[in-house]
């Protein structure tokens, strides 16, 4: 597996040779910041920044995408064309982040065509943390700053150049296509471990429940009520997550022609559980904020054996009230050791 | 390409413009009604919808009309102080000030959007008004704002 | 600042010690740059938490409907909780507000009214000073200082980075309150309240509608907005709604339109210009350029003021003979 490093003054170049073959998606600067956008012109790429507002899961799992069209009787698929895609710049809590909603995509063998038709044309290029943002806590939901999970290609900042280590084949070839760079130095990699230990020295530590039968016995308890208090019921923290993947299906016609969407949802919001009958298993916040949690905590641990959690932190910086996730993680797992 | 593009880009080749025209059951639809019986001509473009009352008009029917394709909007009610249900049409001239201001603002081009009031006994005068509504839409031609399409992938 | 939240602790301890109120909302420190909490407090003990500063942005009143709304499903007696809430002008205003809409009983809320100097626009702070995240920040000696991710640090006058809304504040104080701390600050100079409206108007029709698909061709539809402010409490919102279907759930640019035509319209003769909306947005959307041009012209056509007084109804509850026709169509 190719191991590089590029000059950062090479580094457009490598991105045009990337974006001359594929399309490239990379963070580019906006008016909160930093999100991902599909690019033109190399230079506006930034790779300075701590993480996007929002997650890049949009790459693979869009806000909104037409699943079919139909006209009165007849209907055709509306499958993304196919196109080979390049994320260049994620985060790995993002890239870890895709490698799990590949298993909701692919759960028992029910392969979401949608997503994968999306996932598999995409080639993902982390860029590994040097400094975590303040909201980070990537390494206490099994992650790291420099992790290669979900990543075809891992990139870490050294300065003045870039280091590009292959993670996978379709990593490598990608690198072999784009021709930029030179064999990096035993120094260099030395230098790519000592900054990831230097990152993951900066995190600071949560303490996550992980016993899932006590985490399990939490459910009828009060603290629920107690942690959904200032809880909104809106979407910032789910529409910001890397890890969330609920989605609405909804028919937009008029006339007999229209066509079926797939469009994010959230488990925060009252309409998601509620009935055609006007009931509402979920009728209160703490129902609510409780489901959030479980899911991420313990019902995917159950079914996929990972938690739903990479510790980005964007839906703590997004909330509009300011819920802290590590505070409510902290609150349960004092919780479920006192029980 | 649905019908209603292909009209819609017709220009001289035979675009109308389509009007919606909300008017209230006691004043404006009598109105228009009379303007009938009395034979009194005027362009065909309007499709009219009958309310109770212009106070019964949710500012957003306009801009779901307008979503929808409508080239323009009339909405018309009793003159203040006739209104069959006493005020409705004094709270719906407070709420149309503000969303006509609102649409055009945001660039929803002001010559769509109209109100008026027409009583029962105004049947030239609705002719007139609506006669008035129809060219001020043709000259903004079309409208390309906001319409939204059930058949492009988003 | 630091004695006016002693003031306010030891005034919330009391609250709770003497069950004036069983609940009191208020604002505590969060773990990240200019950013505060909305915290719910029960015990005087947790009353030590409180902050008052300026990045208490958002507008607890939001809370309060669900509180006095019968739990779903329980039987016999229920009793409202007593609520307390700390109040600056915006905070109040929307309190009066929502207890004109019936929402929350007036004899169920302590409000305890602080001045307010204004709150941080964090969006804003961003753009100044050009910085793509605020990794650290923070206020001192009537400066907010920020360093960027490089590690340079910057700074901007507090009187800068504050909320646009802030800037031109005429309420400065509670209007409505069951006790008072702190001073009444002076109202703001508002006579650049509408700038950003006129210059916005100022542009063709063209130009407008371009500048508006592209302000809120970012939104998402998370709903942030609109969950954070206090006005927006209905059962079912517009756009959510089934029957009929106003819009559609996706991002689709129409239906974009509508959502913010349809919420901003929604807010006339009741918005506050709190700025909790603008400081919800993930995405950075300008909301209050489209809720002050409603603002405005509630002011200008009606010479109205949203939810300053419990015995005036909201402008858009009223109307008056001579209401504005210029806006009307004469053949």
């Amino acid at each position: 597996m190719k191991v590089l490093t590029v000059a950062k003054t090479d580094v457009p170049a490598l991105l045009e040779a990337i974006a001359a073959q594929r399309r490239l998606i990379a963070p580019i600067e906006d008016r909160m910041g930093t999100s991902f956008g599909e690019v033109s012109d190399p230079a506006a790429v930034r790779l300075d920044y701590r993480n996007t507002h929002l997650s890049s899961k949009e790459v693979v799992f869009p806000q909104c995408e037409t699943l079919l069209r139909f006209r009165d009787d007849e209907a055709e698929d509306a499958l993304s064309e196919e196109r080979e895609t390049v994320l260049f710049g994620v985060r790995p809590c993002d890239a870890r982040a895709l490698s799990l909603l590949d298993r909701v995509f692919t759960w028992d063998g029910l392969d979401d065509p949608y997503y994968l038709r999306r996932r598999q044309g995409t080639i993902v290029v982390a860029l590994a943390c040097r400094e975590p943002g303040p909201a980070c806590f990537c390494t206490s939901v099994g992650g790291a700053p420099a992790g290669e999970a979900g990543a075809d290609v891992l990139a870490t900042d050294l300065g003045d150049r870039l280091l590009l280590q292959a993670v996978r084949e379709r990593g490598d070839a990608l690198l072999e296509d784009a021709g930029v760079g030179e064999a990096a130095s035993d120094a260099d990699v030395e230098a790519a471990k000592q900054a990831a230990e230097s990152a993951e020295a900066l995190l600071a530590s949560v303490k996550a429940p992980t016993d899932l039968e006590r985490l399990r016995a939490t459910f009828d308890s009060d603290v629920w009520s107690e942690l959904a208090m200032g809880c909104l019921g809106c979407g910032a923290c789910t529409y910001s997550c890397p890890t969330c993947h609920c989605f609405d299906i909804t028919d937009e016609t008029r006339k007999g022609v229209g066509k079926r969407v797939r469009s994010w949802d959230t488990c925060a919001f009252p309409l998601f559980t509620l009935h055609g009958s006007g009931h509402n298993p979920r009728p209160a916040k703490d129902a609510r904020l409780r489901q959030r949690i479980l899911h991420k905590f313990l019902y995917c641990p159950e079914n996929f054996g990972e938690v739903f959690c990479v510790g980005c932190g964007r839906c703590i910086s997004n909330c509009p009230t300011g819920i802290d996730l590590r505070r409510i993680l902290e609150r349960l797992e004092q919780l479920v050791s006192a029980a | 390409m649905t019908q209603k593009t292909k009209a819609k880009t017709g220009g001289a080749n035979g675009w109308e413009p389509r009007i919606a025209a909300f008017l209230c059951n006691w004043c404006s639809y009598a109105g228009a009604d009379l303007a009938g019986v009395s034979r009194i001509q005027y362009p065909p473009n309007v499709r009219v919808i009958r309310v109770p009352c212009s106070g019964r008009i949710n500012p957003l029917f306009i801009v779901k009309a307008i979503q929808g394709g409508m080239d323009g909007v009339l909405v018309s009610g009793c003159h203040p102080g006739d209104c069959h249900y006493i005020s409705g049409n004094l709270y719906a001239r407070r709420k149309f000030a503000l969303m006509k201001n609102l649409l055009e603002y945001v660039g929803i081009e002001p010559e769509r959007v109209h109100f008026s009031w027409v009583s029962a006994a105004e049947g030239v005068r609705f002719a007139e008004v609506l006669t008035k509504v129809i060219e001020s839409v043709r000259e903004v031609g079309p409208a390309t704002r906001m319409i939204k399409e059930f058949e492009a992938v988003p | 600042m630091s004695e006016l939240q002693g003031i306010l602790r030891r005034e919330v301890a009391k609250l709770l010690e003497e069950g004036t109120v069983d609940l009191f909302v208020g604002y505590v420190d969060a773990d990240l740059p200019l950013k505060t909490s909305v915290r719910f407090l029960r015990s005087p003990e947790e009353a030590e938490a409180l902050v008052w500063n300026a990045s208490c942005t958002s507008n607890p009143a939001a809370l309060l409907p669900p509180l006095f709304r019968r739990p779903e499903g329980l039987r016999g007696e229920w009793t409202p909780p007593r609520v307390g809430i700390l109040a600056k002008g915006c905070v109040s205003r929307s309190v009066v507000g929502l207890i004109n809409a019936r929402q929350v009983p007036r004899d169920s809320l302590y409000i305890l009214g602080i001045g307010c100097d204004g709150v941080i626009d964090r969006h804003r702070v961003m753009q100044r000073l050009g910085v793509a995240e605020l990794a650290e920040a923070s206020v001192e000696d009537g400066n907010v200082t920020v360093r960027a991710t490089d590690g340079t640090a910057q700074t901007l006058e507090l009187v800068e980075a504050l909320y646009a809304g802030c800037r031109v504040c005429r309420h400065h104080a509670a209007v409505i309150a069951d006790a008072t701390i702190g001073g009444e600050p002076a109202p703001s100079d508002d006579e650049t309240r509408y700038a950003d409206v006129e210059a916005f108007s100022e542009r063709s029709s063209e130009e407008r509608w371009m500048a508006f698909m592209e302000e809120i061709s970012r939104c998402v539809r998370c709903y942030a907005c609109r969950e954070a402010c206090p006005n927006c409490y209905c059962n079912e919102c517009f756009a959510d709604e089934t029957a009929p279907k106003w819009i559609g759930v996706t991002t689709d640019p129409a239906d974009l339109a509508f959502f913010h035509i349809g919420r901003a319209y929604h807010q006339a003769g009741r918005c506050v210009d709190c700025g909790a909306c603008v400081a919800a947005c993930p995405q950075g959307i300008d909301l209050r350029l489209l809720n002050q041009k409603v603002n405005q012209d509630v002011a200008v056509l009606f010479g109205g003021e949203a939810s300053v007084s419990l015995e005036e109804p909201e402008p858009l509850c009223q109307f008056a003979m001579e209401d504005d026709q210029g806006f009307m169509t004469e053949p």
